[in-house]
């Protein structure tokens, strides 16, 4: 019991030394390593502003993809045993979800709803130009194009139309983002990684006597390199740290703008969206870090 | 305790600095190895504690053919080695205390340890009362102590020094030779590598001589050279 106490002591102890000595060489090497880590968070900027446009992106394309909807406009003066078939053949194709008839009432009184009652609408109700229509929702929106033409061949349907078009734009933006975040973010980062990679080369010089009487009183490889690999964990983890909070500030000042000039916009809210990008900023940071000192640890500590 | 068997050793420069090297060191015994700059005497010590690896042959410590050690033996070599080098290579920043606990903490060594295993190396190379002192306010000869303090911590069997005495005045070489030949009393076996005929011609002890990097002259109680 008293040796595994004593033994945990000595881990604790040794524990508190290395991160003792990372701390130390970040102050030692005070210009290169703000070099670092603002370099680091440099890149991680780009990451999180990525990840918070591609998430809203996201989150509009699933807000309009839920939204999708096709459109069969029937042909006038269709019988209701006609009408029946109608609904019947096209909740009888695979991808639709559910079918819901809505009269040339009813849409005239949607449209007098969504552009404010005007004189104009007392004219149109003795003789309304619209027709009736079915309103097909899909099991998956992106068979839109495929289950609409499935629907125009149906007798009694005169038109049909669906959202789709501006779904797919979407979609190519938002894979557009991010290819083009992938890529700006793999050249940051290795831009980053190349920074850390000489931070802890500088460390490895200024420590050079130090790592060579280790090595020479029988350190092991890890004790030796222990400390190094820290340091850039801890450099990615501070860069981390800053980027978040730049980001975070940011992106709840962008989120009241936009929330007051566009009230409907579909938002990733504050929370969720900064949670999301400290998860992937500071995954991010630290693999920059590690990364770095491990290479430069295999380059620089050679054994 | 230490056995070369036909060691060749080229560096990546091209340089050969050691040809075919056959000898074998007994525990207990006091060697030194001497010859003109250049002829491979740090190469051989640095083979012994794996600082380098032989080009061909086989370098034996302890029983273990040190060529074949992974990263984890060959820390656990350098743990029963001392090694002292010319220049001391101590760190300038810490005490001659510091020093020495230093190289008790690379190795694990139990908190409780560190100060009466740092004195007591202190007291027997005549450093008790230099313990806080700086490097720098160490005269040569008083840092090379530190560094042997420092070699000689962990009781190693071994003990090899590489121009221990190259950069001191013959008094405080001859005060660090009686070190080391104290130390291989207490049943240390000693390896050194000199220059410093004076000191071999004293001494009497088995040398061994090298000379572009091959064996000429392997002599127990022996001279710096061979009489004419």
């Amino acid at each position: 019991m008293a040796s595994r106490i004593r033994r945990v002591y000595a881990v604790v102890g040794r524990a508190i030394s290395f991160a003792a000595d990372a701390g130390t060489s970040f102050r030692r090497n005070g210009l290169m390593t703000v070099a670092a880590v603002t370099t680091i968070m440099v890149a991680l900027l780009v990451v999180g502003t990525a990840v918070l446009l591609g998430l809203n992106l996201s989150h509009v394309a699933a807000t309009l993809e839920a939204q999708v909807e096709v459109v069969a406009f029937l042909r006038d003066g269709l019988s209701s045993s006609a009408l029946t078939r109608v609904q019947e053949t096209i909740v009888a194709i695979p991808e639709v979800a559910s079918v819901q008839f809505v009269s040339r009432a009813d849409a005239l009184g949607r449209l007098r709803q969504r552009l404010g009652d005007s004189a104009a609408f007392s004219d149109l109700e003795s003789s309304n130009p619209l027709a009736d229509s079915l309103e097909v929702r899909l099991v998956d929106p992106a068979r839109a194009r495929v289950v609409a033409a499935a629907i125009s061949d149906v007798s009694g349907v005169d038109e049909v139309t669906y959202g789709a078009q501006v779904l797919d734009r979407l979609l190519a933006l938002i894979q557009g983002v991010r290819v083009l975040a992938g890529v700006l973010t793999l050249f940051l980062s290795g831009v980053a990684l190349v920074v850390v990679v000489n931070t802890i080369r500088l460390t490895v010089i200024a420590r050079q006597r130090e790592i060579e009487i280790m090595r020479l009183v029988g350190a092991t490889r890890w004790f030796v390199q222990w400390p190094l690999l820290l340091e850039g964990v801890l450099e990615g983890t501070v860069a981390a740290g800053g980027a978040t909070v730049v980001l975070a500030g940011l992106y709840a000042l962008g989120a009241a703008r936009v929330a007051s000039a566009l009230p409907f916009f579909p938002l990733v809210s504050v929370t969720s969206g900064v949670q999301s990008v400290a998860i992937v900023v500071a995954a991010t940071g630290v693999i920059v870090g590690a990364a770095g000192s491990l290479i430069a640890v295999r380059r620089f500590v050679t054994s | 305790m230490v056995q070369f068997e036909d060691v060749t050793k080229v560096f990546s420069n091209g340089v050969n600095a050691l040809r075919r090297v056959s000898l074998r060191i007994e525990p207990g015994e006091f060697v030194f190895i001497v010859g003109p700059t250049g002829t491979g005497k740090s190469t051989l010590l640095r083979l012994i504690y794996r600082d380098e690896l032989p080009t061909s042959g086989r370098v034996t410590v302890y029983q273990r053919d040190v060529t074949r050690l992974r990263p984890r033996g060959v820390a656990q070599l350098r743990r029963r080695l001392g090694v002292v080098f010319q220049d001391g290579r101590l760190l300038p920043n810490r005490t001659a205390y510091e020093n020495i606990v230093f190289a008790l903490r690379v190795i694990g060594a139990p908190a409780e340890e560190l100060r009466p295993r740092a004195m007591r190396v202190l007291a027997l190379v005549g450093l008790g009362a230099r313990a806080d002192a700086m490097p720098l306010e160490l005269s040569g000869g008083e840092q090379q102590r530190v560094s042997i303090a420092r070699a000689i911590v962990n009781n190693p069997p071994l003990l090899l020094a590489d121009e221990p005495t190259g950069s001191l005045d013959p008094n405080s070489s001859w005060e660090i030779i009686q070190l080391l030949s104290q130390i291989n009393l207490q049943g240390t076996t000693v390896l050194v590598t000199t220059h410093n005929k004076t000191i071999v011609d004293i001494l009497r002890r088995r040398v061994i001589q090298l000379a572009g990097g091959q064996v000429v002259r392997d002599q127990s109680r022996g001279l710096y050279a061979v009489e004419a």
